[in-house]
């Protein structure tokens, strides 16, 4: 992979089909790479028009019924009064979308006190341009210093997690990454920080990551657990 | 209610107010995009049906999760049957070859349900390059754009199921998404 850039592996990115190896390295490139960025818009562009191109079928007679029936028997749909917004104001606040989100984890590195000054200054530029989605995560009364920061992916499927001023661990431990919905928590990924307490890492999950409600990070075993087990260090609403 | 007239993010509002005829009016819309996905991923119907219900009903239950600033109602309804697609997959460990058949033949297509008179014409007349840029790849390139797109294969996968070295499947990726790119740019519609 060249030093420089990572504009081979861009196209695979954009389809993600990259092996993780190769997955994590451009997704730590990209999120200081500005030329990089762009390059990969031009072929999440690409990606989103393929559906364009597959062979289309017609889907069997009475599966619209079905579809309707369920819906109808859902019990997980609770009616709003008519003109009552569905989202409140905390997760409009907190899902912000900001333009070029990731030229933020350049900030982060940069000088990571900022960080909440150049978000809210980013926020009231940009409400018109609406590009990536970023969830601010805080520490906790144990790391009142960490901060970090997942950055969501235009269609809301993968994203990448940057933290920053987190304890260095042991040997023995880790952090790990939750993503937290109606209660269960399914692991995010495993990782260790640098000795200033930094790290930046791919997140991909089966679900879109926009699905979830919330993400938590705690300090669990070398190798992460099934399920939290330590002390939560940072976390965040979308 | 006429729900034809409405576009797709004002029917994404009214679905979660509950209003089932606006549920129905994007099924209408966008059945066959999402039945299609979930049949060249996993290449049954069966799945492809449990799918589809899946998708429409995840769409029921989470309509105020839409942002209309991330991208277009088709967008993220492709992008959820995709993921659920894929999902399905892996879950259920099953590993169906990728079909080059995935892609449609320039000139194939269903007519349209939608509304938008104009709207469709301007789709249409884009399904129609992409599926020309499509058939322009070598088979090779083609079938393992397939493998990544529906059965989101990783590289190592596909070289895998191909019974090809990993270089030359991540060449045929490269060159193939090189090739669409420079095909697609080339009939970018004007803004003016």
């Amino acid at each position: 992979m060249s030093e420089e850039h990572v504009l081979d592996y861009l196209p695979a990115y954009a389809l993600e089909c990259l092996d993780e190896e190769d997955e994590l390295r451009v997704a730590e490139h990209l999120a200081s790479c500005q030329t990089c960025q762009l390059e990969l818009q031009a072929y999440q562009g690409l990606v989103e028009e393929l559906p364009l191109a597959m062979t289309e079928r017609e889907p069997p007679a009475g599966l619209k019924e079905k579809i309707l029936q369920r819906a109808r028997e859902s019990k997980g749909h609770v009616a709003t009064l008519p003109g009552t917004p569905r989202q409140g104001w905390l997760v409009r606040l907190r899902a912000v979308p900001v333009w070029s989100a990731l030229s933020l984890v350049l900030v982060l590195v940069l000088g990571g006190s900022n960080l909440l000054l150049w978000g809210r200054l980013n926020t009231l530029e940009n409400q018109s341009r609406n590009h990536l989605m970023t969830i601010l995560l805080q520490g906790t009364s144990a790391t009142p210093d960490a901060t970090g920061l997942m950055v969501v992916s235009l269609d809301g499927s993968h994203g990448t997690l940057v933290v920053d001023r987190l304890p260095v661990l042991g040997q023995t431990q880790q952090y790990q990454l939750w993503l937290i919905r109606d209660g269960k928590r399914t692991s995010g990924g495993v990782f260790s920080v640098d000795e200033k307490g930094y790290k930046s890492l791919y997140v991909k999950s089966p679900e879109p990551l926009v699905s979830y409600s919330a993400f938590g990070i705690t300090v669990e075993p070398k190798g992460g657990s099934p399920a939290p087990t330590g002390d939560k260090v940072l976390g965040g609403e979308l | 209610m006429d729900y034809k007239k409405f576009d797709d993010a004002a029917l994404l509002r009214l679905i979660a107010r509950t209003q089932e005829q606006a549920l129905g009016e994007l099924y209408d819309r966008y059945r066959r995009l999402v039945y299609s996905m979930a049949l060249n991923a996993t290449g049954d119907a069966g799945l492809a049906e449990e799918i589809t219900q899946d998708v429409f009903l995840r769409v029921w239950n989470k309509a105020e999760t839409y942002r209309p600033e991330q991208g277009k109602v088709v967008t993220w309804l492709s992008s959820i049957a995709r993921y659920r697609s894929i999902d399905l997959l892996r879950r259920q460990a099953i590993r169906p070859e990728g079909n080059r058949a995935a892609w449609a033949e320039e000139g194939n297509s269903l007519p349209s349900d939608g509304p938008d008179i104009e709207g469709e014409v301007v789709i249409s007349q884009r399904r129609q390059i992409v599926r020309k840029a499509i058939d322009q790849l070598p088979t090779e390139q083609g079938q393992a754009l397939a493998y990544a797109y529906f059965q989101g294969y990783s590289h190592s996968e596909i070289a895998e199921a191909l019974h090809e070295p990993l270089g030359t499947v991540k060449t045929r990726i490269r060159l193939g998404m090189q090739k669409l790119r420079h095909l697609l740019q080339e009939e970018k519609p004007s803004d003016g």
